[in-house]
């Protein structure tokens, strides 16, 4: 009995190893372990066997069961994983094929800009403002102390739709609107993106619709250290913890005292460069205390309330930021262009 | 305003300083140095010859063959082939190893004969040959007998001063003259100017013959008139030092007596004219508005109809000139000329505007009258301007000053109160009153201490641009450098800052957009309004109303665009043209409807999102099929804009768009609460056409109305407690119906427990009838507070089915 269970054993696990499909394996299990396998049927036949050599022959085939066991349960791991590896063999990808990309879009480079000043300003407590492009000759002039025939008018040629009806020519008419809303108000912390327009020929640094960015603020007893002090955190915020500023003094009408920020050739860090025609800096922004007679003719009349502006050209600190050369190329919209400002990087 | 460095230091002693330091002091005091640069750097070694014989070349009949002393102890033989070129001539010779913008010069033979340099042009100088008379830039450059034999011929010609060029702000025409100037970099030094002096004893000396001058001032618009008679004159080239200044700074040389009121007017700012007197009868000049229609031939030969504006300047019979813009043509200076009257005045910066900008004859003069003159110096001009006449013309005085001053205070100094707290406040950091006192003493100030704690300042005239406090203490300012000021935080009350609901919701959608894949694009606010026709508007439709501009600069920007469509198919079609195969685009733009023409109020703007899609849907890929976007893509797009905006499908109604630019059957708007928020479809193929796009879909939002509908909240619902039940039903309808209609009504007459009905399959072929579609719709119940039973559903459906089919006549399809 014992040399037939061995037996048994012995072509057991010779088959086991010469089964490769699922349908062997299981044919496998039910030849050898199932109830009516070769082992069960050992088992039956032990009735026959006298008494006292049942619990002797029972335990051998036990033993033979839980090796054949084991065995199946390590053979059938190890059919397992090699069908695994084939089936993913088969599913092979190459790796390196262009990706079923999704259509990737981008934000138009000078609402970029736009986007990242505004975030600054509303850090500093600014809210953001928008005014009408259609303007009056009041607002766009005369509030901003631009009197008619007023020499510094020919800094600005403007579109005219009628004498009194114009294309703005800056942001700036925004300042006399929100001053004659808010006024006597304080604090007026505001900052107003948006298109202006000017009577130039287009060319690779004129455009006659461009973009500015004017900031306002009025309270009691602003002054010019102030305005420096937001005007460097702000260039450090835009260009990098390292960058420098510098104030000339300058003018426009509706400010006094007036100033250009230059910032520090971001080519050439202050070497002298072409790009900042070697003289180490770059203007990017014109400012100044607001004019007396600015606060007063729109309302701030106390005495005691100064106030700050500042105004800058979008599309020129775009040109510089990325390196564009011509700004008519913000307004053709070459989607070869676009597609580059897709990063998340500055 | 150009100047040049050796100019300057005739007024003010720059010897310490070089040009290069002066520039960047200039720049950081307001008075930016545009650019900088060597008359002619390239001329060097070149030397004043005398021409000590000449003689016939053996060889060529055109050369000359010249003995030239340039101070050496040998004289040079030089061969020339100029044809002006004589004995007894004083000449520019460039020696043996000097250099000239062409290049280096080194002895050669020429056809035999030895040549030791080269007897220059004024061209070959580097000399601006356009801007001199003909006679001096045809052969070689002739110099003044008087010019010393071996001199360098750039210190002799001025080639080696350096030209500025000042970049000034309107309120700064104080330095439109070498006098402001001097008087700028002597503020910014603390050095004193020293203007040449005129010597009126020496003038009055110079008096010969007694001539009478009268000026008659009969329009408020002149306030000031100085005018005074020389003769004995001879017309003749100015001295060759003036010339030079002259050239170098850009202004044409052309006789003594224009080239000394020019240069005069440089030096004080004050422009000058002479009249020959001989042509003023009566001996009276009269200053006079122009009467209507009234016209003057002007020196240039023209006759030019002037403006009600225009000051004349007459005597009783006849026009003399254009005040401050133009002379006439006979009171011209000519050769003949012998007496002149030197005009110098004051006229009214916005009638001289007017004038010079309508008759487009802006020059050096007027735009100095423009800006404002200095009533200081006026006289001193014309003072200046006589003795230069007496030295380089032959000139005698011939007549006293006249002078009329028409506006009362005219010399008056403008006073200011400065308050040492009020400069503190506005600049954040103290300025002492000590150092206040030293910085007006430098800008030539006169002041007064009234108090510990206020100054009083007197300002000269020739800085009008300076009225109240706020402009003295930017002079302080700006004197003490900026770079002085120091950064300080903004005090005051805290504000939250940040964005309205408007901008938010702009930003947001904005963010989703690109997040769908489209690019952001900018177009231009003018436009043509011929870019509206193809859109199949009526030529009296509002959107074909513009505001047109009375002053375009090109034909294609004459007017403000009344809609985004046309400048998104010019976008497209750019980029169609560089192969893009698929084109997504958007914009947030303003259009502008006019509410009267011409636009004398207003328009109104309105701000609108719109987007454009044409091409493939995804991008290429190796492994799927390649789909042209089509109507559901932009339908699917809008709608989804409105699912992020917080809106719910049951919310909108879809109807049929009656923009006459759609495709008829595939165009769509959304329509909220009676307000129409959006159109949308396949753009009509004569529009694609004309821009030579393939199908292509747009969309636009009103982001004006949304914006007052939008929701300012979001509500979340409680999660369902109860399963639901799930029915599919196809329904066998006429094929025109739409399917939103079947929705609507099933919608409707489910009852309370349908949480949900969507569509999931749309058929027509050949299992229904020819006229006939199949919709095929699933149906979601469930109620809030238990499971509903068959019963519940049941009645449910036989409610659908009973309604759609009394409808609609639809069937069930088995």
């Amino acid at each position: 009995m014992i040399e037939r269970l061995q037996a048994i054993e012995k072509i057991a696990k010779e088959k086991l190893q010469a089964s490769v499909t699922g349908a062997e394996l299981e044919a496998w299990r039910v030849d050898f372990l199932g109830k009516k396998g070769e082992l069960s049927s050992a088992l039956r036949a032990m009735g026959s066997l006298p008494a006292e050599e049942r619990p002797k022959i029972g335990q051998v085939v036990n033993t033979i069961r839980t090796t054949l066991e084991e065995a199946f349960e390590s053979y059938k791991t190890k059919l397992e994983t090699q069908w695994q590896k084939a089936k993913e063999e088969s599913e092979k990808v190459d790796i390196t094929l262009s990706p079923r990309l999704p259509f990737l879009g981008t934000m138009h480079p000078l609402q970029r800009v736009i986007r990242r000043i505004e975030d600054i300003f509303i850090g500093f407590g600014f809210t953001v403002e928008r005014g009408p492009h259609v303007e009056t000759d009041h607002f766009n002039f005369e509030m901003l102390n631009l009197p008619k025939d007023h020499p510094a008018r020919d800094m600005q040629d403007t579109f005219y739709f009628h004498e009194e009806m114009l294309m703005r020519t800056h942001t700036s008419p925004m300042q006399a609107r929100t001053m004659q809303q808010r006024a006597p108000h304080v604090p007026l912390r505001i900052l107003v993106p948006g298109r202006v327009y000017r009577r130039d020929d287009d060319d690779a640094t004129h455009s006659h619709e461009f973009t500015q960015i004017e900031g306002l603020v009025v309270d009691y007893g602003i002054s010019m250290s102030d305005l420096k002090g937001v005007l460097l955190t702000f260039a450090k915020e835009l260009f990098g913890e390292q960058q420098e500023i510098r104030l000339r003094p300058s003018f426009f009408p509706f400010t006094e005292p007036s100033a250009e920020m230059d910032v520090r050739c971001i080519y050439c860090g202050g070497e002298g460069c072409s790009t900042c025609k070697h003289t180490g800096w770059i203007e990017i922004l014109g400012c100044g205390m607001v004019h007396p007679s600015v606060l007063t003719m729109n309302g701030y009349t106390d005495g005691d309330v100064t106030g700050f502006a500042f105004g800058m050209g979008v599309e020129r600190i775009a040109m510089l930021l990325y390196g564009i050369t011509d700004i008519r190329q913000f307004y053709t919209n070459d989607v070869r262009l676009l597609q580059q400002f897709i990063a998340v990087a500055r | 305003m150009k100047i040049t460095w050796q100019w300057l230091n005739e007024y003010i002693d720059l010897s310490d300083l070089t040009p290069q330091q002066v520039a960047k002091d200039l720049t950081n005091a307001g008075i930016p140095v545009e650019w900088m640069e060597q008359v002619s750097p390239e001329v060097q070694g070149v030397l004043v010859g005398y021409v000590t014989a000449i003689a016939k070349h053996p060889e060529a009949d055109r050369l000359r063959v010249c003995t030239v002393d340039v101070g050496y102890d040998e004289q040079l033989q030089i061969v020339c082939g100029a044809q002006n070129v004589d004995a007894g001539q004083k000449v520019p010779v460039a020696v043996h190893g000097s250099m000239l913008p062409g290049g280096k010069i080194k002895k050669a033979k020429l056809r035999g004969v030895e040549s030791n340099g080269m007897i220059c042009s004024a061209g070959e100088l580097g000399l601006d040959v356009k801007m001199l008379p003909k006679e001096q830039t045809q052969g070689i450059f002739v110099l003044p007998s008087g010019a010393p034999i071996g001199e360098s011929i750039g210190a002799y010609l001025g080639l080696d001063d350096t030209v500025m060029e000042l970049e000034l702000t309107p309120n700064r025409s104080d330095c439109l003259s070498l006098y402001g100037v001097a008087n700028e970099v002597a503020a910014i030094y603390g050095k004193k100017v020293k203007m040449p002096v005129v010597d009126t004893m020496q003038l009055q000396s110079n008096d010969q013959t007694q001539q009478k001058l009268f000026v008659e001032l009969a329009t408020p618009k002149c306030a000031y008139y100085c005018g005074q008679v020389v003769s004995g004159l001879a017309l003749a080239p100015s001295p060759l030092w003036m010339q030079m200044r002259l050239l170098a700074v850009g202004m044409r040389p052309i006789n003594n007596l224009v080239d000394i009121t020019n240069y005069v007017m440089l030096e004080w700012g004050q422009p000058l004219h002479a009249f020959d007197y001989g042509v003023i009868e009566d001996q009276t000049i009269i200053v006079r508005q122009a009467f209507d229609d009234e016209a003057i031939i002007t020196l240039d030969d023209q006759s030019r109809v002037v403006q009600p504006e225009t000051i004349m300047i007459t005597d009783r019979h006849k026009n003399l000139g254009l005040a401050g813009v133009m002379g006439g043509q006979n009171s011209e200076v000519t050769a003949n000329t012998t007496s002149v009257v030197i005009e110098s005045a004051i006229f009214d910066p916005i009638a001289t505007r007017k004038t010079a900008k309508a008759l487009n004859l802006r020059s050096e003069a007027s735009s100095r009258f423009e800006k404002g003159i200095d009533p200081a110096v006026t006289e001193v001009a014309l003072s200046r301007a006589a003795f230069l006449m007496i030295a380089y013309a032959h000139g005698q005085i011939a007549s006293e000053v006249v002078r009329v001053v028409a506006k009362e205070g005219l010399m008056t100094p403008t006073s200011i109160t400065v308050h040492v707290s009020h400069v503190a406040r506005l600049l954040g950091f103290t300025i002492e009153q000590a150092e206040m006192l030293t910085l007006c003493a430098r800008l030539g100030f006169a002041v007064k201490v009234m108090d510990d704690e206020k100054i009083e300042v007197s300002v000269p005239t020739r800085r009008p641009d300076i009225t109240r406090e706020a402009d003295m203490i930017e002079e302080f300012a700006r004197l003490v450098g900026y770079d002085k000021i120091p950064t300080t935080t903004m005090k005051g009350a805290l504000t939250a800052g940040g964005l309205t609901k408007k901008q938010k919701i702009e930003r947001n959608l904005r963010d989703y957009l690109i997040d769908l894949g489209l690019h952001e694009v900018w177009t231009y606010s003018l436009t043509k309004p011929d870019v509206m026709a193809p859109l199949g508007y009526a030529q009296d439709h509002p959107l074909r109303q513009f505001g047109t501009l009375l002053n375009p600069l090109s034909e294609d920007r004459i007017a403000l665009r009344t809609h985004m469509l046309p400048s998104l198919l010019e976008v497209a079609m750019y980029n169609r043209n560089r192969n893009q195969e698929s084109i997504r685009l958007f914009e947030f733009g303003t259009v502008f409807l006019p509410k009267s023409l011409p636009m004398v109020e207003q328009p109104g703007e309105q701000y609108r999102l719109t987007g454009l899609m044409s091409g493939t849907i995804a991008p290429t890929h190796p492994h799927h099929k390649e789909r042209m976007v089509d109507f559901y893509d932009v339908a699917g797009l809008v709608q989804a804009v409105f699912v992020k905006l917080g809106f719910e499908p049951k919310e909108w109604i879809v109807t049929k768009s009656e923009e006459p630019f759609y495709h008829p059957h595939q165009c769509a708007k959304m329509t909220v609460e009676g307000n129409e928020i959006a159109h949308f479809g396949r753009i009509n193929k004569q529009v694609v056409e004309k821009y030579d796009l393939a199908d292509t879909y747009y969309f636009e939002l009103d982001l004006e109305r949304i914006i007052q509908i939008v929701k300012d909240r979001l509500r979340v619902k409680e999660l369902p407690k109860h399963p639901s039940a799930d029915r599919d039903l196809a329904f066998v309808v006429e094929r025109d119906l739409p399917v939103s209609s079947l929705l609507a009504l099933t919608s409707k007459e489910a009852g309370e427990h349908l949480e949900s009905v969507t569509v999931f399959d749309v058929y027509t072929g050949e299992k229904v009838a020819h006229e006939q579609k199949s919709v095929a719709l699933h149906f979601v119940f469930r109620a809030v507070d238990h499971t509903l039973s068959e019963r519940e559903i049941q009645d449910a459906i036989d409610r659908i089915m009973s309604a759609v089919t009394t409808t609609f006549g639809a069937t069930l399809r088995e």
